[in-house]
């Protein structure tokens, strides 16, 4: 009841966000429901090692995702951005927020440009999240690389990109930097480490969990947390060649010091640095293609232990849009390790096929097949079970959206 | 009497044809014998160029340009419509937003710069230019958008038509053609002719381009992906 009367009253705010007079407010909203099948036991979002979102004790019909995001100028060169969302998914907290940061977009001048944002968001590394809501527009569960992100890593902080305006001042070229500095990450990594990497459009909430409490592995892990007062921070640069090509590097590190321990809530930091390099090629007969490669690990060495996990992931992504039809393949590369107290690996490989319609500005219609194989030494120290599993999941969405951009 | 293509094409929407008809028919008067000056454009494989820029200047005689005018780009689904406008010195610009989204444009173009406050509707007076140039435009909310407005001080200028050809009406004399495109390769300087009209009637001069252009941009993704 409650979650119906906070739905209620956001659809309130963006009537009166959307009504004129209101200048320079933006919103949208959407409620994505899907038909879900799975063969899969646990998902990670039960405590299990599933590494999918849904598994087969879910019903048929679930809550893809209910979403209200806003963007309010304030003043000329100032906005807030704010994206909620309602997963249903056994959360802490019915309704979370996956962004909420304010932005400085100073005009360019002679053909540079400043932007700051200050506050959550996600770090510039996904090619493929690039929908509204950090939704994949080419499938509905992501990569293993971007699922990673969407499930623990976030910047909590402010980042500064300076663009140079190639093609503003007559060049094919822009280029872009990119610096943060961020807190809350001392968590960054845990999940990577007990599930390996996982095949979700499940973003975790800014303070929420992953799946359930008292579950191993995760136990409702919750990846924002400061346990050290050491900022983290990353850089990045991105390279385009007019709109076909998009290149980004970047290099993260928590900088969290592993052998950080909070007694009080039974947590240990976790020290994260990863390399992320990608590009997308986009062609002006409706081809896309996207390649992105992470490489890092993550330690902890709390007194009396010590353990590295070096991780590793891949995909590539091609996709044909022709009119309102966009027909989607993946195939994504995974690998952690653990190296220390404790050894074993996880690692697999998994094929995505989507078909999406866009029936109207306002539907969309999604099916996708995702077949993931991995191997877990996990899979054998918890449940007994081999620990080689493949497991398959198809989903149908329908999602409507509404807004002050979508008629 | 119709004003020629060219000329049709800058007409303000609510029409100063009268003005622009008796300015025609004074540059017929001035010239003593006039010539229709035909400009071909190919791209470097040889098929024609629509969309063009072509300008003519007269270099014999006082320098003179086109009188100004009223032009009007709007901004729809997130692009500027249209996205190229060709206005001779002095003339205005209306920048309307018919979007639901709101939009901040500015260039920083050395011919003109100027932005427009974040704003949906018709709220800012229309905009000057009062200096020959390129001047690019875009949207400071909106990467994805791009427009160009080329201010020119020839008194002849047009685009070129689908066959890739524009034509004026001009006074026997000597003329410097340029050509210019916002996704031409080659240098201006390289497309630059000289050319002699006189005697006949007609006048005719092949321009083409030495690289491919850039590719168009992409059309057709949602607005609401990252660019």
């Amino acid at each position: 009841m409650s979650r119906a009367a906070l739905i209620v009253s956001l659809a309130s705010f963006a009537t009166l966000a959307g009504a004129p007079g209101a200048r320079a407010t933006d919103w949208e909203a959407s409620l994505d429901v899907r038909l879900v099948n799975s063969d899969a036991d646990h998902s990670y979002m039960n405590g299990g090692l599933g590494s999918a979102r849904f598994d087969r004790t879910d019903s048929a019909l679930e809550l893809g995702r209910a979403r209200f995001a806003l963007t309010q100028a304030l003043g000329e060169t100032w906005s807030a951005h704010l994206d909620a969302s309602v997963w249903d998914d056994k959360d802490a907290h019915p309704l979370g927020l996956t962004e909420a940061y304010l932005q400085f977009r100073p005009y360019p001048r002679d053909g540079y440009r400043l932007r700051v944002k200050a506050g959550a968001f996600y770090p510039p590394l996904s090619l493929e999240n690039r929908a509204s809501g950090w939704e994949s527009p080419y499938t509905l569960s992501f990569s293993a690389i971007n699922s990673w992100l969407a499930t623990e890593v976030r910047t909590i902080g402010a980042e500064a990109q300076l663009d140079w305006l190639g093609s503003r001042t007559g060049h094919s070229f822009d280029l872009s930097v990119t610096g943060a500095v961020f807190g809350w990450n001392d968590q960054t990594g845990v999940v990577l480490a007990a599930d390996g990497f996982l095949l979700t459009d499940r973003q975790t909430p800014l303070f929420g969990r992953v799946g359930r409490p008292g579950r191993a592995p995760l136990n409702g892990a919750q990846p924002f947390l400061e346990l050290d007062g050491r900022p983290g921070a990353y850089a990045g640069v991105e390279a385009r060649y007019l709109d076909r090509l998009v290149l980004r590097v970047l290099r993260y590190d928590n900088r969290a010091d592993p052998a950080e321990v909070d007694s009080v809530a039974g947590v240990v930091a976790w020290h994260t640095r990863f390399t992320s390099a990608g590009l997308r090629l986009e062609t002006e007969s409706g081809w896309t293609l996207i390649a992105q490669g992470l490489d890092g690990d993550t330690e902890i060495a709390p007194p009396g232990f010590q353990a590295t996990w070096p991780f590793r992931a891949s995909f590539a992504l091609i996709s044909r849009r022709a009119g309102r039809h966009t027909l989607s393949a993946r195939y994504d590369r995974f690998w952690v390790q653990v190296r220390g107290t404790d050894a074993g690996t996880q690692s697999g490989h998994a094929w995505t096929a989507a078909y999406a319609f866009d029936a109207s500005a306002r539907w969309r219609v999604s099916l996708e097949w995702l077949r993931v194989t991995s191997d877990s030494y996990n899979r054998a120290d918890l449940s007994g079970t081999s620990p080689w599993a493949t497991q398959t999941q198809v989903q149908l969405a329908v999602r409507y959206a509404l807004g002050s951009a979508i008629r | 009497m119709r004003p020629p293509a060219r000329l049709r094409q800058h007409l303000p929407p609510r029409g100063r044809t009268g003005a622009l008809v008796t300015w025609l028919t004074l540059l017929k008067l001035c010239a003593a014998h006039s010539a229709t000056l035909v400009i071909h454009v190919q791209t470097a494989d040889g098929h024609a160029l629509a969309g063009a820029v072509v300008t003519a200047r007269p270099l014999d005689g006082p320098a003179r340009h086109a009188p100004p005018q009223h032009a009007v780009m709007d901004q729809v689904n997130r692009a500027f419509e249209p996205d190229l406008l060709v206005i001779a010195v002095g003339s205005t610009i209306q920048f309307p937003n018919s979007d639901s989204v709101s939009h901040q444009i500015y260039s920083f173009s050395p011919a003109h710069r100027f932005q427009l406050p974040l704003y949906r509707g018709e709220p800012y007076p229309p905009v000057l230019f009062e200096q020959a140039g390129v001047v690019t435009l875009g949207c400071n909310i909106h990467d994805e958008m791009l427009a160009y407005v080329l201010v020119t001080d020839a008194p002849y200028f047009g685009r070129t038509d689908a066959d890739g050809a524009w034509s004026a009406e001009v006074a026997h004399g000597r003329y410097r053609v340029a050509l210019w495109h916002p996704r031409l390769r080659d240098a201006g300087s390289d497309l630059e002719r000289e050319l002699t009209v006189n005697e006949s009637d007609r006048a005719e001069l092949t321009l083409r381009l030495q690289k491919p252009l850039q590719p168009a941009p992409l059309t057709g993704r949602p607005h609401s992906w990252d660019y």
